[in-house]
């Protein structure tokens, strides 16, 4: 699903944020990235979603070599790629709904369906009743978790969540981590960069650990106090595979034939 | 999403921020406004003065004034003479006499300065009409030059010379329009240029999540030129319109001068108007274009 073939990344100051970084995560994995503020955490997650070019190395998304995807093509692959961010990234003056619903828009998907994409992704994160609220008025955890509806609302293969705990408490945060994992176990990949160690230890899973850019290890680790994550439940099963074929046209056609 | 379905997203959204931020806009649609009524304004006095100039034209005429005291017979005589050329339509002999109660009839409050002179102080003269005022051929310069040059002619009055002044003047008018409008107009592109970059980075977080949720450049960059169209169509329009406003001002004002009769006897044309209108919506797309290059978004 995602592999890098030792990818180096300089900016042009002469810094080295990563160095000759080789890995690969399977379809469905749930992965940590961490290591200390300056590792190369941010820069890896950005490579992944073409947000940057690797200086050297070569980075394959769904096989697919990122680096040499023209830049026309370059938002047909963010539409199968959710990302989430420390700073939640709302925008104030729209409304919840306005803001999960970016995606369906530029596909042109109506505006019930719209709606109805809406409210089943904030569902997921159970914030349906909060729709047509406006950031602001949201808690911190509930504004991440709207940001969370946001970047699930396309059903996206893979989740890239950098430090998305970072500016929670500790309650918050595991709230947060269990709605990453429930998303795994529906079958997304998801990357979730965080320098919170503690958090690893508890939830254990596969951690990847960047040292000043390089890969300083990249083990399995059983986890102290993993959280009890329901199987998905039948009814759950059932909402989005309703949620699949309900969605219009637009949505089903693979997203590199989508104009908007 | 459909390129219609797109478009429609495009002017929902322009519109939008046209009234969010409608006091820069206003600044926008109002520069423009300002550079094409200018424009216009030139194109109107010049198109109303070109018009001027071609009816005087039709009606102008050559006047061969002859030497004081040229008796009678000498003038019927050169005026059959000036008959003969094949350019003329008509000649007619004007006496002193009748010189005098023209100037009267013309002006009766200097009537006093030609009365109760002794001789006629006005000389006789041939009022010469041409069948083609609008052509100068070579032999008709050489025919009147010829007719200057005669011992019984003082002077050879030709209305083609001030004509063809007028006419230059025209030019220039249009000329110094069309530059000043131009100047103008690249101050209107560099002015909605700034509103469109203000506007794009008032969205520059909304550009940034949508970029990340995988919008495409069209997608982005589609309102904020939809916007410049707009900025620069109603500002068209209300140039027009203040052009039909000063216009009508004037003819209401002034409905018999002279100015109103050079000036405004006639309003732009139906293409003038739309070219007008055209010019504004394409300095507000340059505008919107310019001002969204890539490094700037």
């Amino acid at each position: 699903m995602i592999q890098f073939f030792q990818v180096s990344k300089r900016f042009p100051g002469g810094q080295t944020a990563l160095d000759r970084v080789s890995f690969e995560i399977a379809r469905g994995q749930f992965v940590f990235l961490t290591g200390p503020s300056g590792a190369g955490k941010t820069s890896l997650l950005r490579l992944i979603f073409r947000e940057d070019v690797p200086s050297e190395g070569k980075i394959l998304v769904n096989g697919r070599n990122v680096s040499s995807i023209p830049p026309s093509k370059i938002p047909y692959l963010r539409r199968t790629i959710g990302v989430v961010f420390q700073d939640f990234r709302l925008i104030a003056r729209k409304t919840v709904f306005e803001n999960v619903a970016y995606l369906p828009r530029i596909l042109g998907v109506d505006l019930k369906s719209q709606k109805k994409l809406a409210y089943q992704a904030l569902r997921r994160v159970g914030l349906a009743h909060r729709l047509n609220a406006f950031p602001p008025e949201l808690s911190g955890g509930e504004q991440q978790r709207v940001a969370i509806a946001r970047a699930l609302i396309n059903e996206p293969d893979i989740l890239i969540a950098d430090e998305p705990t970072g500016n929670l408490d500790p309650d918050l945060s595991w709230e947060i981590l269990r709605l990453f994992l429930e998303v795994n176990l529906r079958g997304t990949t998801v990357l979730l960069a965080t320098h919170d160690r503690d958090m690893i230890q508890r939830v254990g899973r596969r951690v990847i650990t960047l040292e000043a850019g390089r890969l300083a290890s990249d083990q399995e680790l059983e986890g102290t106090d993993p959280p009890s994550i329901d199987p998905v439940p039948a009814e759950l099963e059932r909402e989005a595979e309703s949620e699949r074929t309900a969605a219009p046209a637009e949505e089903e056609k693979p997203a590199d034939e989508e104009p908007g | 999403m459909s390129f219609l379905q797109a478009l429609r997203y495009f002017f929902r959204e322009a519109l939008v921020n046209l009234v969010r931020g409608w006091k820069v806009s206003l600044l926008a649609v109002l520069t423009i406004a300002v550079s094409l009524a200018v424009g216009g304004a030139f194109l109107l006095v010049s198109r109303n003065l070109l018009a001027s100039v071609e009816r005087w034209r039709g009606e102008m005429r050559v006047v061969i004034y002859l030497q004081p005291e040229t008796p009678a017979a000498d003038v019927e005589r050169l005026a059959g003479e000036a008959a003969g050329a094949p350019w003329i339509a008509s000649v007619e002999a004007v006496s002193p006499e009748a010189a005098r109660e023209r100037f009267q009839a013309s002006f009766p409050s200097l009537s006093d300065l030609v009365e109760g002179l002794g001789d006629e102080p006005l000389p006789a003269s041939l009022e010469v009409s041409l069948k083609d005022p609008g052509r100068r051929p070579a032999e008709l310069e050489a025919w009147i030059d010829g007719w200057r040059k005669r011992p019984e002619v003082s002077m050879v009055d030709d209305d083609r010379e001030w004509l063809g002044q007028l006419e230059t003047v025209v030019a220039i008018v249009r000329g110094v329009g069309l530059a000043l409008a131009g100047g103008l107009l690249g101050a209107a592109i560099f002015t909605i240029a700034s509103v469109i970059r203000l506007t794009a980075y008032l969205h520059h977080e909304e550009i940034s999540v949508l970029r990340l949720v995988g919008a495409t450049e069209f997608y982005i960059r589609g309102p904020f030129y939809a916007e410049g169209l707009l900025q620069g169509l109603i500002g068209g329009g209300v140039a027009g319109g203040l052009l039909f406003a000063a216009y009508t001002l004037l003819r209401l004002r002034a409905p018999g001068s002279l100015l109103t009769s050079i000036l405004a006897s006639r309003f732009l044309g139906g293409a003038e108007l739309a070219l007008i209108v055209l010019l504004g919506a394409a300095a507000g797309l340059i505008g919107a274009v310019v001002s969204l290059r890539r490094e700037s978004l």
